[in-house]
């Protein structure tokens, strides 16, 4: 599948449609194509959308494990979503655990989320004290 | 073992040389258990455990063989998948059997995690002389037909 069509923003909220069948060398497009698309767009969150995957194994643990760690490094954050039940059951069964990952039902979820890490950061930018502050006092 | 191989559906055997043969041979695990009506848990169960092994051998070995066979014991009706490969093997099994242990900067959850899913799991493999891997997986209860799983969990 073309990767370059395989993110959309939203707000702050970046849309990633993970595919089906994950290959070793889409990994590394997938992944260099998402951390382009948060420079881009100064997407803060990223959601991973697994509704198309039917079958989850570790290597699509690994994926997400290392996209969540270089995202962290760009002062994003990657959330995941759109897993189905009997996937959910068999990576449990697997072994598979996802510290440092939060998870939500849907893009609803997804959004309200994202909407409130914007309005921390931007409170954040508000309560610091503006340049020309220090410079006045000299 | 008890069980008898299943006649009409002769063993398919499928070549795995890269990623996207152990994706295929996933794919055929799921077709033949939804084909024996296994519900979709146990087909996903399958399917994801014969992933793991698949992508190991591409990981590992380079290359391998996984062959597929449906078996049947009186009532019973189940997969048997045969996973095998000369590549440099594993030198301790047991502890490639461990949560977590891993050579090749994966989770380590490939062999135990195929293990859980599967009913049965037989490995043998020894260094210089390739690894095989002999799993199966009963039918829990009745089949399932497939067009039903859309509305599995209702009264």
């Amino acid at each position: 599948m073309d990767s370059s069509g395989s993110t959309q923003k939203l707000e702050n909220l970046l849309l990633v449609a993970v595919p089906r069948d994950l290959m070793d060398d889409e990994v590394i497009e997938l992944r260099r194509e998402i951390l382009q698309a948060i420079r881009r767009h100064g997407s803060q969150v990223v959601l991973l959308d697994f509704s198309r995957v039917d079958i989850c194994d570790s290597f699509f643990g690994r994926f997400i494990y290392t996209t969540s760690k270089m995202v962290e490094l760009m002062g994003a954050k990657v959330i995941i979503s759109g897993l189905q039940d009997v996937v959910i059951e068999t990576m449990v069964e697997l072994g598979m655990t996802l510290p440092d990952v939060d998870a939500v039902l849907d893009l609803d979820d997804a959004l309200a989320l994202s909407r409130s890490l914007s309005r921390q950061y931007n409170h954040l930018n508000e309560t610091a004290p503006p340049d020309g502050d220090i410079a006045d006092e000299e | 073992m008890a069980e008898q191989i299943s006649a009409g559906l002769p063993p398919v055997s499928i070549r795995v040389s890269d990623d996207a043969h152990a994706v295929l041979a996933a794919q055929h695990g799921r077709a033949l258990a939804a084909r024996l009506g296994f519900s979709v848990v146990e087909q996903t169960a399958c399917s994801t455990a014969i992933l793991e092994i698949a992508r190991n051998i591409v990981k590992y070995a380079g290359a391998g063989e996984v062959t597929f066979q449906a078996v049947e014991d009186g009532e019973q009706v189940g997969i048997v998948v045969v996973a095998c490969d000369n590549g440099p093997g594993i030198a301790d099994v047991n502890l490639a059997l461990q949560d977590g242990y891993s050579t090749g900067g994966g989770l380590g959850l490939g062999l135990p995690g195929a293990r859980r899913l599967m009913d049965s799991f037989q490995i043998v493999s020894r260094p210089g002389q390739g690894t095989t891997v002999v799993m199966q997986k009963w039918r829990s209860a009745a089949p399932v037909r497939e067009h039903a799983s859309s509305s599995r969990g209702r009264p």
